[in-house]
Formats: C-alpha cells, sequence, structure tokens
C-alpha cells in the first residue's frame, strides 16, 4: 500500500474480519454436539405451606438435586445456567412457571453433583390455588458459548402434589 | 516501498493472515481450549504486521529510476496552448 498508516489500516480490518469469520465458525461447530444429559430432582418434603396476608399461597419445600450436565460443554462454553422450575396449571393461566432454585456451572469439572436444598426463591402463586394442585418439576439449562449462539433445552424430572389442606 | 515490494506486502498479509487463523482454529478445536485459538491468531497478527506494515528494506529491491534531472533539462516540457486552435475548414474546389 501507498504508507505506513495505509497498510497498517488494511491489515487491522481483515484481522478483524478473520476473527469474525473465527468466532462463527466455533459457535457453528456447537451445533453438532449432542449432549445426552441425566437429572433427577424431587421434593423431600414440604417444609411450609400457608396462605399469605395478601391472599396468595405460599410454598416452602426441600429438594433432593441430582445432575450430570457433562456433556453440555463444549470448547466454545463459558458457563451453563440451570435453573429448577415448578409448572403448573390455574383456572386463570394455562401455565405458570415458578423458578424454584438456579446455579451456574462454571466448568466441566462442577456439571456433575448431587445436593439436597431448601428452595432459594418461594413459590408463591397468583391467588389461592395450590391446595391439592399438581406440578410438575421442570430442570431447565442454557449453554452460555463464548461467542455466538446460546442453546437452552429443559427436561421434565418429576412431579408432586401439594396438600389439601395449609400446614 | 515500491510498488512491487506493496504488492509481495499485501498478498503476504493476506495469506499469513488466513493461514494463522486456520491453524489457530484447528489447534484449537483439536486441543479444546478456546483460549489457545486466540492467542495463536492474536499472536500471528502482531507477527504479520511486524513483517509488513514497516517499510523494510526488503520490499525495496525493485526501486522506481526516476529520471536523471540532467537529462530532464535537455527536454523541456511542452507549453499548453491556452487558447484553442482554430479549425482549419478544408475548402474543396
Amino acid at each position: 500500500m501507498h504508507s505506513f498508516m495505509h497498510r497498517l489500516n488494511n491489515l487491522v480490518t481483515f484481522a478483524a474480519v478473520l476473527l469474525a469469520v473465527l468466532c462463527a465458525a466455533a459457535s457453528f461447530l456447537d451445533a453438532f454436539n449432542s449432549p445426552s444429559v441425566h437429572a433427577h430432582a424431587e421434593v423431600i418434603k414440604i417444609n411450609r405451606f400457608r396462605k399469605q396476608l395478601s391472599g396468595n399461597d405460599e410454598a416452602s419445600l426441600t429438594l433432593n438435586i441430582s445432575m450430570d450436565l457433562r456433556s453440555l460443554f463444549t470448547w466454545n462454553t463459558k458457563q451453563v445456567f440451570i435453573f429448577l422450575a415448578a409448572e403448573y396449571e390455574t383456572s386463570k393461566n394455562s401455565l405458570n412457571q415458578i423458578s424454584l432454585w438456579d446455579h451456574i456451572v462454571p466448568d466441566k469439572d462442577h456439571a456433575e453433583f448431587q445436593a439436597q436444598v431448601a428452595n432459594k426463591y418461594p413459590l408463591i402463586d397468583q391467588g389461592s390455588n395450590l391446595r391439592g394442585k399438581k406440578f410438575e418439576l421442570v430442570l431447565h439449562w442454557h449453554v452460555m458459548p463464548r461467542t455466538g449462539r446460546m442453546i437452552q433445552d429443559k427436561m421434565a424430572v418429576s412431579s408432586f402434589y401439594l396438600p389439601e389442606a395449609y400446614t | 516501498m515500491d510498488w512491487e515490494g506493496q504488492k509481495r506486502s499485501e498478498i503476504f498479509m493476506l495469506i499469513s493472515l488466513v493461514v494463522f487463523g486456520v491453524v489457530a482454529f484447528g489447534v484449537g478445536y483439536a486441543i479444546g481450549s478456546f483460549q489457545i485459538m486466540m492467542l495463536i491468531y492474536g499472536s500471528g497478527v502482531v507477527l504479520t504486521a511486524l513483517i509488513t506494515v514497516p517499510n523494510w528494506p526488503f520490499f525495496n529491491r525493485h526501486p522506481l529510476k526516476w529520471l536523471d534531472p540532467s537529462e530532464a533539462d535537455r527536454h523541456p516540457k511542452p507549453q499548453v496552448n491556452t487558447a484553442a486552435p482554430k479549425k482549419k475548414a478544408s475548402k474543396q474546389k
């Protein structure tokens, strides 16, 4: 090129375009990863089930969670965000989803574990519909990449019923 | 840099960056380390910049032959007429 700055500009621009191509290729290859996730979660105990002063039902549970997420990790995975949602149906809403517990898995070494926890976030209904209700526990995961597209998926793990009367 | 050097510099820059990109991706994917890919590519960009951007002497091997000043004086530049020459209409008798 005709001058120092001319050549430098040319090089930097081309290098940036190539970097974008590399990142796109890395993200593209992620689509070929077919993961197999094993997970199980169940409610061990219902700690508390009452009606709040505001009129909404509230429940507090103890959960037993075990999972193996190692197959989700590729070279382009920064972290995996997982959360356990309780899904149920009411007359007002056909689908209610309440996140009970979430966790960030930073790498493959931490991807297989077992835990017994109380729910991080309270199960509060919009109204008073939870007595005797059937819930489905669904594990959701978001695979967050270093570059490119985020992949999310879910899996139903178990179901439980809340008692007919408040405890 | 002379013309030939500029051409060589640009071609080398394009090829070098693409090669480093491909090698970085291949090694990174094989090892499974995103960081290694970035390191190889980044050092490749810096290395290519060091080779192609500055005005190194090996890019100046075909210097332009400018006309010698004493030779130029012997052949003065033609004067450009400011007035447009009139067209001579050829009369046919």
